[in-house]
């Protein structure tokens, strides 16, 4: 088990990692693309997987787009994608308020106008976003005007994150009955040319820190946005391959929920990071450690057509 | 004198033998002092009384919305008599002095902070980056930086925005940028019981965005003493701490070797603090009082012989 892992995938061990799983996961960012560009071969590897008879998803943390624009993206990009394969953190936050928390009542969100549809989508109503700016004085604050029919705190990725926000999420979590749930915990957002930005992170930290209180975290490497995969597809899970470029969260869930996993060196995670968690003592970080590696996904491409 | 975070209910002759074994007393000021617009009853006289014996008075605070001067007039407003600004050392009036007189900063600082922030930095001559609100095509993804910038603090601030994350995360990209936090409180007690969102919580944010950690400049770090005991003469065996805040103002007593009283007016309870005495990991039992009170009124009975 542990003795044969951080293995580079060569052509020869492609062929029965592929035939050992029916289901295959991809993360997006720094595996398929980088920004808005396509990583070359990404695209004829997903298709063919497709066309020798394999699942394919594509689960990633980023919550600012609906399923609808992530696959209408892939689309663009050459990937052969449905709205049904696609499992973001704003869907899978409205799944997991919906089923897990059973919530009953608005959520205050902070987070993009594509998390407020997702969210009204499953029936859901969302306040509070878009800029809020501040405005009175501190006295006035704490006695902001809350809505009764909230029952929860929503936190994605939210470039309106003020002050304001955050008083009010506050607000609303010093009642221990009110939910607090957030997308994920990634302190970064990739952008094209390897530029990143403050993520989801930044502000859910912010507003665990104000509310002394930790959020349930839905997005890798949470099992929920596996579970939320399989309980739909009827997925078993030692036949899935996830497959991603981050060790903390790609390959973390992997682990997690038993699946195998492949390590993509086109994003954030080196070899040798993985190699030094694999040689670590700590029981966290060898659950950081990937079955095999490989240069690009694009290189799995010629066992596939073989 | 039992100096060992025991939790001892200060009361009759302990409370005078403990003011003639200290000179110099430090006092928080929110839930210690005052609450609000509101002084505790019997702290104006207890100042006023600790003065007139001889001891030198000090007020330590981690709230950095007030520059000294203004904190001079709600003193006058509420009561107390003859506080000078010198006695006063908040979280703002530190940060600037460890970035003049600690970093020697050579170059801008900035500032994710207030109006008492930006007040304490001019006053002590650090150069402070210029803020350009609406600079067209100015966003989250491209903002200009200032080349001259060599230091980020943050600290409680209002108009806090994503837009000011981004910016001093560029900054602190280049490591020989100083990262500086005036203070790590999470929340702040507003009146009737509520709360409003800390410096704290914006650090947070930025620890998170940059992957570094903060030097906090405010209670319970080292500095605000060291920062008093730079221009007064302070023995901290002869020192004694007031506060209402366990993990910050008693941490910060115990830190410095100062003898602590937890005062009940404020956020900390008598539960906690006994929470922290019983408690085995060493941290926490720096953060239980050596003696506590109901209130700073309870001095009076010592003071009016």
């Amino acid at each position: 088990m542990a003795s044969s892992k951080c293995t580079r995938l060569t052509e020869a061990l492609s062929r029965p990692l592929l035939d050992s799983v029916d289901s295959v996961l991809f993360d997006c960012d720094g595996v398929l693309w980088r920004g808005d560009q396509a990583i070359p071969g990404a695209s004829e590897v997903i298709n063919s997987l497709k066309k020798s008879g394999k699942q394919v998803f594509f689960v990633t943390n980023n919550s600012s787009k609906t399923r609808q624009m992530y696959a209408d993206k892939l689309g663009k990009l050459g990937f052969d994608a449905s709205k049904d394969e696609v499992f973001g953190t704003g869907y899978c936050s409205a799944m997991y308020l919906k089923n897990v928390c059973k919530l009953d009542g608005k959520v205050y969100l902070i987070g993009s106008n594509a998390m407020r549809q997702e969210l009204e989508y499953v029936g859901i109503q969302p306040v509070g976003v878009g800029p809020d700016p501040i405005s009175g004085v501190q006295k006035d604050w704490a006695n902001i005007p809350l809505d009764n029919e909230v029952r929860a705190v929503l936190v994605g990725f939210d470039e309106h994150f003020s002050y304001m926000k955050l008083n009010r999420a506050l607000q609303y979590l010093c009642n221990p009955d009110c939910q607090f749930v957030g997308t994920n915990m990634d302190a970064t957002l990739p952008l094209e040319g390897g530029k990143t930005i403050p993520g989801t992170g930044c502000i859910l930290r912010s507003v665990e820190t104000a509310a002394q209180r930790q959020a349930q975290v839905v997005g890798k490497p949470s099992n929920f946005i596996f579970e939320c995969v399989a309980s739909q597809f009827g997925l078993n899970p030692e036949r899935c391959l996830m497959v991603g470029d981050r060790l903390d969260t790609d390959i973390m869930l992997g682990s997690n929920c038993g699946l195998k996993t492949l390590l993509a060196l086109t994003g954030v995670s080196t070899v040798a990071e993985a190699e030094a968690n694999q040689k670590s003592e700590c029981p966290q970080r060898q659950k950081m450690v990937p079955d095999y590696y490989i240069e690009s996904v694009a290189d799995i491409l010629p066992a596939l057509q073989a | 004198m039992a100096d060992n975070g025991g939790c001892v209910t200060l009361r009759g002759a302990l409370i005078r033998d403990l003011l003639d074994s200290k000179h110099n007393v430090l006092f928080d000021c929110d839930g210690v002092i005052w609450n609000g617009e509101t002084a505790v009853t019997g702290a104006p006289e207890v100042v006023s009384l600790l003065k007139q014996r001889g001891k030198r008075v000090f007020f330590v605070t981690n709230n950095c919305t007030r520059p000294r001067e203004n904190y001079v007039q709600k003193f006058s407003r509420l009561g107390f008599t003859d506080v000078a600004e010198e006695e006063i050392f908040s979280s703002a009036y530190c940060s600037a002095a460890y970035l003049r007189d600690v970093a020697r900063l050579e170059g801008k600082v900035y500032v994710i902070g207030c109006g008492g922030v930006m007040k304490e930095l001019r006053d002590a001559g650090v150069p402070v980056a210029e803020e350009e609100d609406a600079e067209p095509g100015a966003s989250i993804y491209t903002c200009p930086l200032d080349p001259d910038v060599k230091a980020v603090l943050v600290g409680y601030d209002e108009n806090f925005t994503f837009m000011k994350l981004a910016k001093a995360c560029c900054y602190l990209r280049s490591p020989e940028c100083l990262f500086l936090a005036t203070d790590p409180d999470p929340w702040h007690p507003l009146r009737g019981g509520r709360v409003t969102p800390g410096s704290g919580s914006l650090t947070a944010a930025l620890e998170t965005a940059s992957s570094r950690k903060a030097t906090v400049i405010g209670k319970p770090s080292r500095f605000m003493f060291d920062c008093i005991a730079s221009q007064f003469d302070v023995d901290p065996a002869r020192s004694l701490m007031i506060g209402d805040r366990l993990e910050t103002d008693v941490l910060f007593g115990s830190n410095c070797g100062l003898t602590t009283v937890l005062t009940l007016t404020g956020v900390s309870t008598l539960e906690e603090a006994l929470v922290y005495r019983d408690s085995q990991e060493p941290q926490k039992k720096h953060c239980a009082p050596d003696y506590v009170i109901e209130s700073v009124a309870d001095f009076l009975q010592a003071l009016d012989e």
